[in-house]
C-alpha cells in the first residue's frame, strides 16, 4: 500500500527579534513572559511594525527552493480562537505568499514545493498534569508569541516516512546553510503532516517537533492506517495529535470539511513590494547551498565524494570544522579520513554533536601532528581520540597527563635487552630457526611498554638484539 | 478655578467623561495651557481606557498613544477619557455601559457619536480646552454637527493610530474637536506626522494648520447625490443659504456627480465589521479587561466574558462581520465592498479634479431627541452616516463646521477635501466660520 505524504513545515527564523515588535527571540534560557511588550501580548491600541529582516530571510528560502517570489506581498489575519495567541488571529501571508512553485530533489524524486510564506508564532502552552486533551491546567508562555516562523508547505509528493525523513533532513541543512535558522533551538523546527494510504481519507497529524518524532508519528499513522484498512475499517478524515512521550498519535477533532480561518487583509501592514534591486541582491548574495558545497570539497581538498557528502550532512558546523582543520594542518586528506573515520565514530559513539563537544580544530589537529612527529604512534592515536571527544581536553596533554609518548629509541633498546634477556628460550627457538619466536618477544616488548613504541621500531630493535647476541 | 474642578462640574450636568487624570500635568509648548480630552479609545498611560466597553472595565494601558506623547511634548494637561459608544459602534453615543453624554443644547437629545463626549465637553468647557476624538465613518462629524462645534477628520494615515484601540483599521482615523477653526487646526498640526510605530501613516511634511487666511476663487463642489430625498429640508435650507453666503464672497459653487455614493453605506458597514469582528477577538478575558473565574474549557471561558463584556451592538457586529468574510460569504461580501471602496476613491478623485471641496449637510437631520432614537430600527441606525461613510470609506478629510440652526439646533456644514488637502480644506472652514 502506498503512502501519500505532504508536509507543513514551520521553522523559526534565527533574526534578532521577533517578526512585529522588537523583543528578542532568543527565548531558550528566559524565564516565562519576559521577552513580551505590547505588541506580542496583543494589547489594545498596539500595531505590528514588521521586521524586513524576516522578509529577506523568506526570500532567500524562496530562492533556495527554487520558487517564484512574488513581487508584492501582503499580510492576512488567520482568524481562530485559541488559548496560544494573543490577539485570536494570527498575522500570516494568506492571497499571496513570499513564494510560490518551487521544488527540492531528494535523491532523484522531485517534492513539489507549493509555497513559501512568513507568519507569526503562537504563544507556548504547557499543559500540567496532563496532556494536551486532559490537563489539570495549562499556563501561557508569550515569549515564543511572534518569533518569526516560515512555513513551506509541499505537495503531496513524499511516498514513504523514509522519503519524508531523508527530505526533511534535506531541508534543514539547506536552511542551516542559508544560515536563517538554529537546529538546536527548542521547538525550532515543528511539523504538520497529511498522511493517507492507496488514495484514502487524508489525515492531518499535528504539531510534531523535530525530526525523529516526525519519523515516529509517520510510521505509526501509516502503520494504523494500514491496519484499519486490513481489518476492512475506513479511514475518517480528521486532524490527530502526536504525542510524543507515547510515540502514539489519537484523534483531536474530526473534521468534514475545511477549516473556516475568514481571512482578511491585515489592515495594520502596507502592502510590500520586493523590488527586483532587493530580490536580485539576495539571489547574488546566496550563501553556498549543500550540494555545491560538496561538490567544492571534493575539488579543492581533494578529498573523495563519499567523505565530502558525509562532513557536509553531518552538519554546516562540521563543513566549517573540516576547513579550519584544513588551514592548520597540510594534508586535507588525512584531516578528512580522520574525521569521516574517527572523529565522527567517537562523537556517535558518546551521543554528542560537535558543538556540544568540545572537540575544536586547534585541537584536533594537534592530534595528526603529534603523530607525525614521532609524539604518539597510530594506535595510540586512535585509542586517544576517545578521552579527547569524551573530555575536549587537548590531546597534548591527554599524553602528558597519562605518559602515553613514545619512548626514546634507547629507552626501548634498554626494555627489549630485558625481555631478551629473561626469555632464553625463544632467544634459543629463534636461533634454531623457529623465527616466530621473535613475534613473541616483540609482543612481550609492546605490552611492557604498552602504547609508547611504535610496533616497528620495536620489531627492528628486537631483530638487531637478536642478531647482536 | 482649575480645569480639572470644572470639568467635574461639568460632567455632573452632561456625563462626557468615563474616567478623569488624577492630577493636570502641563508643559511649554504649542499647546500650553491647553486641556486636553482624549476620546476613551485613544490609550493614555495611567488612566483607564475602555473604548466604551464593558469588557476592557479597569484596563490601564500601559503606554501613551503617539498622539498623547506629541500633545504632553507639547505642553498640553491630559484631562481624561471622554464617554463614545463601544468601540465607536453607533452614531448617537447611547450603545454603552457608561455615561451616554446628553446634547448641551437640548439635554433630552443626543450628541451623536460615537465621539459624543468629546463633541459635548468642547462646546461646554468655559477653560481652553481641545479634543482628540476618533472617526471611522463620521464618528467626529456627526456629534461635531450635532453639538455644534468643529471636527476635524483627517487624511487616513496623516495621523498616527498607534494606542488607538481599534474598531476597523482601515478605517480608523484620530482627528481634532475645537470650539474654533482655528483651535482645532493647532491640535491637528501637532497630533500629524511620521510615526515608526505605525506602518500605516504617511510621512508627508505637515504645514502649520493654523496659518488660516482667504483661498482667493474657492473653488466648491456641490455633490447632487448629498442633497434632497433623505434629507431633511430645513437642514438643507441652513446649508444652502451658507453656501450661498460664501459665493457671494466669491466662491464659485459647481455642481458635481459622486455616482458610487449609493453603494458606500453598504460597502463600509461590511468592511468595517469585518475588520472589527477580528479586532474584538483579543478581547477573551486571558491578560486585560474583564476578568471571570476559569471554568470548564477556554471557549466556555472566552464565551463567558464575551457574553458579559460586550452590548448588543458589538456583538450584531462580531456576527455579521464574521459572516461577511467566511468562505462562500467572502467574495460576494467582503471581497466585493473592497472593490466598491475604490470606486468610491474614483469618484472622489474625479471630483477634485475641479473643485477644491465639496459641500453638504454633514448629517441629514439634527440631533434626535432620545425617545425618537429608541424607536430606530439598527438599519436606520446606519442610514444617519449615508452623508459621512462615502468620505471615510476614500480615506480623504473632512470637517464639520458650525453654520446656523434648525429648530434650535446646531447644524453643521460638511467639507470634504482630497487626500492630504486639510490646509484648504481648513481655510475653507474657516471663511466659513467668519460668514
Amino acid at each position: 500500500m502506498k503512502a501519500t505524504i505532504g508536509l507543513e513545515i514551520h521553522v523559526q527564523l534565527n533574526t534578532e527579534s521577533k517578526l512585529f515588535c522588537s523583543c528578542t527571540t532568543e527565548i531558550d534560557d528566559l524565564e516565562p513572559n519576559t521577552a513580551v511588550c505590547p505588541i506580542c501580548l496583543g494589547y489594545p491600541g498596539s500595531k505590528p511594525k514588521l521586521n524586513r529582516k524576516a522578509v529577506e530571510h523568506g526570500i532567500t528560502i524562496g530562492i533556495a527552493l527554487e520558487s517564484r517570489i512574488k513581487p508584492v506581498i501582503r499580510f492576512s489575519r488567520k482568524n481562530y480562537f485559541y488559548p496560544d495567541m494573543s490577539k485570536n488571529y494570527q498575522i500570516t501571508q494568506y492571497e499571496v505568499p513570499l513564494a510560490e512553485g518551487g521544488y527540492l530533489m531528494v535523491g532523484d524524486h522531485r517534492v513539489g514545493i507549493t509555497r513559501v510564506h512568513i507568519e507569526e508564532d503562537p504563544a507556548k502552552l504547557v499543559h500540567v498534569g496532563g496532556g494536551i486533551t486532559n490537563a489539570r491546567e495549562t499556563l501561557i508562555d508569550y515569549n515564543r508569541a511572534g518569533v518569526p516562523l516560515v512555513e513551506i508547505v509541499t505537495e503531496p509528493d513524499i511516498e514513504s516516512t523514509e522519503e519524508a525523513r531523508d527530505f526533511l533532513k534535506k531541508l534543514s541543512l539547506i536552511l542551516e546553510h542559508l544560515r536563517v535558522y538554529d537546529p538546536s533551538g527548542e521547538g525550532s523546527l515543528r511539523v504538520d503532516a497529511n498522511v493517507s494510504i492507496d488514495g484514502g481519507n487524508r489525515v492531518e497529524v499535528k504539531n510534531i517537533t523535530g525530526f525523529r518524532n516526525v519519523e515516529k508519528a509517520l510510521n505509526y499513522e501509516v502503520v494504523r492506517q494500514r491496519s484499519a484498512v486490513n481489518m476492512g475499517l475506513s479511514i475518517v478524515r480528521e486532524t490527530r495529535h502526536f504525542d510524543a512521550e507515547t510515540g502514539v498519535t489519537s484523534t483531536l477533532r474530526l473534521k468534514e470539511q475545511e477549516e473556516d480561518y475568514g481571512y482578511i487583509a491585515e489592515p495594520d501592514l502596507t502592502q510590500i513590494h520586493l523590488s527586483e534591486e532587493l530580490v536580485g541582491g539576495l539571489r547574488v548574495s546566496m550563501p553556498e547551498l549543500p550540494d555545491q558545497r560538496i561538490q567544492r570539497l571534493v575539488d579543492q581538498y581533494g578529498i573523495t565524494r563519499f567523505q565530502s557528502d558525509i562532513i557536509v550532512n553531518t552538519g554546516l558546523r562540521m563543513s566549517i570544522f573540516y576547513e579550519k582543520c584544513c588551514e592548520l594542518y597540510p594534508d586535507s586528506k588525512t584531516v578528512a579520513n580522520w574525521l569521516v573515520t574517527y572523529l565522527l565514530k567517537s562523537l556517535n559513539y558518546e551521543g554528542m554533536s560537535l558543538e556540544e563537544s568540545s572537540v575544536a580544530p586547534e585541537t584536533f589537529t594537534e592530534l595528526l601532528t603529534m603523530m607525525d612527529d614521532g609524539t604518539i604512534s597510530e594506535r595510540l592515536a586512535k585509542e586517544l581520540i576517545k578521552d579527547y571527544v569524551k573530555t575536549g581536553k587537548s590531546p597534548r596533554k591527554l599524553v602528558e597527563e597519562k605518559n602515553l609518548a613514545l619512548l626514546p629509541v634507547d629507552e626501548l633498546r634498554v626494555v627489549v635487552g630485558e625481555v631478551v634477556s629473561e626469555n632464553q628460550k625463544a632467544v634459543d627457538d629463534y636461533r634454531s630457526g623457529k623465527t616466530k619466536a621473535a613475534e613473541y618477544l616483540i609482543g612481550q616488548v609492546l605490552r611492557r611498554v604498552r602504547a609508547r613504541a611504535a610496533a616497528n621500531t620495536v620489531r627492528e630493535l628486537v631483530l638487531e638484539a637478536l642478531k647482536g647476541n | 478655578m482649575n480645569s480639572l474642578k470644572r470639568a467635574k462640574e461639568l460632567d455632573q450636568e452632561y456625563h462626557f467623561m468615563n474616567a478623569f487624570a488624577d492630577s493636570l500635568d502641563s508643559g511649554e509648548g504649542r499647546l500650553k495651557g491647553y486641556t486636553v480630552s482624549v476620546k476613551d479609545n485613544v490609550c493614555v498611560k495611567g488612566v483607564q481606557s475602555t473604548a466604551g466597553s464593558k469588557v476592557l472595565e479597569g484596563y490601564v494601558p500601559p503606554f501613551d498613544a503617539t498622539v498623547i506623547a506629541k500633545c504632553r511634548a507639547e505642553g498640553a494637561s491630559i484631562l481624561g477619557k471622554t464617554t463614545q459608544d463601544e468601540f465607536g459602534f453607533g452614531t448617537f453615543n447611547v450603545n454603552t455601559p457608561f455615561n451616554k453624554p446628553l446634547n448641551p443644547h437640548d439635554p433630552e437629545r443626543s450628541t451623536g457619536g460615537s465621539s459624543g463626549g468629546a463633541a459635548c465637553i468642547t462646546a461646554v468647557a468655559d477653560f481652553p480646552h481641545l479634543a482628540i476624538s476618533e472617526s471611522t465613518g463620521g464618528s467626529i462629524s456627526c456629534p461635531a454637527s450635532w453639538c455644534g462645534v468643529v471636527g476635524v477628520t483627517p487624511t487616513y494615515g496623516r495621523v498616527s493610530r498607534w494606542g488607538l484601540i481599534d474598531y476597523a483599521n482601515s478605517l480608523d482615523k484620530i482627528g481634532v474637536m475645537g470650539k474654533t477653526v482655528k483651535e482645532a487646526a493647532l491640535l491637528l498640526s501637532v497630533i500629524s506626522g511620521p510615526d515608526k510605530y505605525d506602518s500605516t501613516v504617511l510621512d508627508t511634511p505637515v504645514p502649520d494648520y493654523t496659518e488660516l487666511e482667504s483661498v482667493e476663487e474657492l473653488k466648491v463642489g456641490v455633490p447632487k447625490e448629498y442633497y434632497g430625498e433623505g434629507i431633511n429640508s430645513d437642514v438643507e435650507k441652513t446649508i444652502w443659504s451658507t453656501l450661498k453666503k460664501l459665493e457671494s464672497k466669491g466662491a464659485k459653487l459647481i455642481d458635481v456627480s459622486l455616482p458610487h455614493t449609493k453603494y458606500a453605506l453598504s460597502s463600509y458597514y461590511i468592511i468595517a465589521m469585518a475588520e472589527a469582528s477580528t479586532n474584538l477577538s483579543k478581547f477573551s478575558g486571558l491578560r486585560y479587561g474583564l476578568q471571570e473565574h476559569i471554568e470548564g474549557d477556554f471557549n466556555q471561558y472566552f464565551s463567558k466574558i464575551r457574553t458579559l463584556g460586550f452590548g448588543d451592538e458589538s456583538k450584531r457586529r462580531v456576527m455579521l462581520g464574521t459572516f461577511t468574510r467566511m468562505a462562500g460569504y467572502r467574495d460576494a461580501y467582503y471581497l466585493k465592498a473592497l472593490k466598491v471602496r475604490t470606486k468610491v476613491i474614483e469618484d472622489f478623485k474625479h471630483a477634485f479634479e475641479a473643485v477644491d471641496v465639496l459641500a453638504a449637510p454633514t448629517m441629514p437631520v439634527v440631533a434626535p431627541r432620545f425617545d425618537e432614537i429608541e424607536e430606530l430600527e439598527p438599519i436606520q441606525h446606519y442610514m444617519m452616516d449615508i452623508l459621512t461613510v462615502a468620505p471615510n470609506l476614500a480615506g480623504i478629510p473632512m470637517v464639520s463646521v458650525p453654520c446656523g440652526t434648525s429648530e434650535d439646533m446646531p447644524v453643521g456644514l460638511h467639507l470634504m477635501a482630497d487626500h492630504l488637502q486639510e490646509h484648504t480644506m481648513l481655510r475653507a472652514a474657516w471663511e466659513v466660520e467668519n460668514l
